[in-house]
């Protein structure tokens, strides 16, 4: 039996001598419930499948994610295992603890990452790639798959940047596709039964490559042309999904750990809805959540309000893709705020993160704010409607300029847009569109508004430049230049008024290493160890994302970075994620594909150069 | 009573708590954040500021520096609840973790003024670690500090009472208790008495000697009575 190490506490205290938000790295909080081995029932640690669900960025975002609470729920409620967190230690514990050579450790009992019988990350995004190198690294735990014995913890990953395995296949023993609730348990069943009978590794693996979603990457084998396009997947049958049909079959969880240190996201959080019916064409989410579930609205009211009691938090989240689309949505909040003022006298504030704002809906914000009208958000995506045609953005110029005019009757000030460039088949007239947009807000602001009010008036524009994702319609396309995309918001930056208009914009050479990741094969492994082994870590913080690592790393790999990105994928190639069935079949997405196209065809086609605008 | 109109009796609760071990390592922010939803918890009806941004009635004594244990921590709150300090810290401390908890609870009764300005001087014990000096050395860095103190502050000597006791534990280990961190000096040199302020001459002190500050805490405040100091009171 393997010896469980754990830190104590007089070398916590050591290590965390000047280390900054100590409070990431202790263990108190309220709603932990990993299995303590010092409690000897049921034989101690001995009997018990650890896991390690790790979250690789820091605490305060790791634990805004609902998807971490929901695992830790499941696993900790079966009696023959237990789960602990463990988060990416930041930048000055990290040197902290390769300085004092001390591998990292889960924060409920501090045992050390190698101690634990499975590690399962859960990816959220492809930046956070070069953090799992990190932290297997920093566990003591070699990466490569391959490297590992028996005496390795199983390595594993899921989450939304796990849908196309290829790029970190050979750094993990198997992935989770899909909803894990159910299959988690079924994966840490065959665990035991591995773990008490010493079989081999092979065993285990073979044993969980039966159930739906379970991807082992040893266990298929790709061809490639000279050219690196993908020529055959053996075995032919894909990985099917995971799919959980009812949702209301799982209870929320109403005794979520509760953060001791404020985080991105402090608050109750709830899901009411997987999955979106919408179908915009460039989101990801939008087709691998599929199919749509809702819960049961009496049943969120009521587990929403046991909830809000249990943890004593007096704001909450209604957590989907797209709220406007829960057909009670209504109800869900009028309920809850009357249910929770039967018991309770405080305020509580309801926040709906992805509401598609119309004057429908504008009243319900009316109906959620406390206290000062703050923000309201947009998200048109596209300045024209030829590209909200393209990316099937269904929202009209019209009904938001209307939406807007009316909100600031009803006193609301601060306004937040959306958009993205180097969308496809992308025109100068769609990006000067936006501007038009922009100006188009201003001039309702300035009918709307008394002018004092004008003046304090702040517009927060957020562009982002379009990454293609694996199985959307857009995933065949070419991404877009960053020295283009670079251009094109330029031209946005010098034609916005910028009195009123505050304007962001991400580092589209860091969209482009997002977008070669996230369509990237089994050879971008190399790239993403020699960034990492160069220094790449929290690449999706702009202080530390660094392109000529990436650029270098793309190079020593032998590997052309616009190989995935701007020279696009044809659309009767085998590509490297077409090893996972998400559920969502090929043909359906090409269908989408043409229907872009043709939107695109029925406007003005102007792909000039961006300077000469 | 009259149809339609609810007298909410409105009670203060002052209370002092402690934070030790890892709960040291959590900022007065943090702190606050806990308490308030420990409250909500337990059900308590905490009153609200009126106005655009209703903030529960809460208040907390200074910030006590991160990483220092602390046994002398205070807060007031107003509950539209008719529930006496017993019933308080039962019900509270069933919602904190063991590692802070509610020691002392009171009702007051009619309009008090906040003691939280009263506090005029903490008493903070450091441990120190002596376990690479000797003994002369020991004499030698008592003396410095005290001349130290002395001649760093104008307020009277007793406020620097200080003791050394040696530990029972550990002959390693002596407790050095030192009263500072005091809106008392409010002229020159207060800054020095800020606790970080004193905590880096303090270390920088003990480093001729070699010795080594361990752990620290916070274990009494006191209020200004006269010309001498008393344990402040709830």
């Amino acid at each position: 039996m393997k010896e469980i190490k754990i830190l104590n506490f007089d070398m916590l205290e050591k290590l965390l001598e000047g280390i900054e938000k100590p409070g990431r790295y202790i263990n108190t909080e309220i709603g932990v419930r990993s299995k303590n081995p010092r409690v000897e029932e049921n034989g101690g640690f001995d009997s018990k499948i650890l896991m390690a669900l790790v979250f690789p960025d820091i605490y305060e975002v790791g634990m805004s994610n609902l998807g971490i609470q929901i695992l830790y729920d499941i696993v900790n409620k079966h009696e023959n295992f237990t789960a602990e967190r463990v988060f990416s230690p930041w930048i000055d514990f990290e040197k902290k603890l390769r300085e004092e050579k001390i591998k990292i450790f889960s924060l409920e009992n501090r045992i050390f990452l190698d101690c634990f019988d499975i590690v399962g990350f859960t990816v959220q995004h492809e930046l956070l790639y070069t953090n799992i190198l990190n932290m297997l690294d920093l566990g003591g735990i070699n990466i490569y798959s391959k490297q590992r014995d028996e005496r390795s913890p199983i390595i594993c990953a899921g989450g939304p940047a796990a849908v196309n395995p290829q790029p970190i296949s050979k750094f993990m023993d198997f992935f989770v596709i899909g909803d894990g609730e159910e299959i988690i348990i079924h994966i840490l069943q065959v665990l035991k039964v591995y773990k008490e009978s010493r079989k081999e590794k092979g065993w285990f693996l073979k044993e969980i490559s039966r159930l739906d979603g379970v991807y082992v990457p040893e266990f298929y084998k790709f061809y490639y042309y000279p050219d690196g396009r993908v020529k055959k997947i053996e075995p032919e049958k894909k990985i099917k999904k995971a799919v959980i049909k009812n949702l209301d079959e799982f209870k929320i969880v109403s005794n979520p750990v509760i953060p001791n240190i404020k985080t991105i996201h402090d608050r109750f959080i709830v899901e009411i809805m997987r999955g979106c019916s919408r179908g915009c064409r460039f989101c990801q989410a939008g087709f691998i959540y599929r199919p749509v579930r809702k819960r049961n609205v009496e049943s969120l009211v009521r587990q929403s309000v046991e909830g809000l009691k249990n943890t004593g938090y007096d704001e909450i989240s209604f957590l989907s893709l797209s709220s406007s689309d829960y057909g009670e949505i209504e109800q869900l909040i009028r309920d809850t705020i009357s249910l929770y003022h039967s018991s309770q006298t405080g305020r509580l504030s309801i926040s709906l993160p992805s509401l598609r704002l119309d004057s429908f809906n504008l009243k319900l914000m009316e109906l959620i704010q406390t206290g000062r009208k703050t923000g309201l958000t947009f998200a048109p995506e596209a300045g024209s409607q030829r590209m909200r045609d393209i990316i099937n953005k269904n929202i009209k110029e019209s009904e938001m300029i209307e939406t807007i005019k009316m909100a600031f009757n009803e006193g609301w000030e601060k306004i937040k847009l959306y958009f993205m460039i180097g969308l496809p088949f992308e025109s100068e007239d769609d990006v000067r569109e936006i501007t038009e947009l922009i100006e188009r807000i201003i001039a309702a602001a300035r009918e709307k508004l008394p002018r004092k009010k004008l003046s304090r008036l702040k517009i927060n524009v957020s562009i982002n430049a379009f990454c293609p994702k694996p199985f959307t319609p857009f995933q065949w396309i070419s991404q877009d230049h960053p020295e283009n995309l670079q251009m094109k918001f330029n031209y946005i930056l010098k034609n916005v008024p910028k009195r009123y208009v505050d304007i962001k914009w991400v580092d589209p050479y860091k969209s482009m290493i997002e977008c070669a990741l996230s369509r990237g094969n089994e050879f971008v492994c190399d790239v993403i160890e020699y960034a990492w082994r160069g220094g790449a870590k929290f690449d999706n913080w702009s202080d530390f994302f660094n392109f000529n690592i990436w650029e270098e790393s793309f190079k020593r790999a032998g590997l052309d970075a616009g190989f995935f990105t701007t020279a696009g994928f044809s659309e009767d190639e085998i590509l490297p994620w077409d090893v996972i069935d998400i559920g969502v079949n090929k043909k359906f997405l090409l269908k989408e594909y043409d229907k872009s196209k043709k939107c695109a065809a029925g406007y003005k086609y102007n792909t000039a150069g961006y300077n000469k605008i | 009573m009259q149809p339609g109109i609810n007298i909410i009796q409105q009670v203060i609760i002052r209370f002092k708590f402690y934070k030790k071990e890892e709960f040291k390592y959590l900022s007065h922010l943090d702190i606050v954040r806990i308490l308030c939803r420990a409250l909500n918890r337990a059900g308590f009806n905490v009153a609200y500021s009126s106005g655009y941004n209703p903030k529960p009635k809460i208040r907390f004594s200074a910030p006590t520096p991160l990483g220092i244990e602390s046994f002398a921590e205070y807060g007031e709150v107003t509950l539209n609840d008719n529930i006496d300090g017993n019933e308080f810290k039962e019900r509270i401390n069933k919602e904190l973790n063991n590692k802070m908890q509610v020691v002392e609870a009171k009702k007051l009764s009619g309009k008090t003024d906040s003691f939280m300005n009263e506090i005029a001087v903490n008493l903070y014990t450091f441990a120190l670690d002596v376990a690479s000096s000797t003994k002369p050395l020991l004499e030698k860095f008592y003396g410095s500090i005290w001349e130290g103190l002395i001649e760093k502050s104008d307020f009277m000597g007793s406020i620097y009472r200080y003791e050394m006791l040696p530990s029972k534990e550990s002959s390693n280990i002596v407790f050095l208790k030192i009263y500072g961190y005091a809106k008392i000096f409010k002229e020159k040199n207060n800054d020095f008495f800020k606790f970080n302020n004193f905590y880096l001459f303090l270390k920088e002190c003990l480093k001729e000697y070699r010795i080594c500050i361990g752990n620290v805490k916070k274990e009494e405040s006191f209020a200004l009575d006269g010309n001498r100091i008393k344990v402040l009171q709830i």
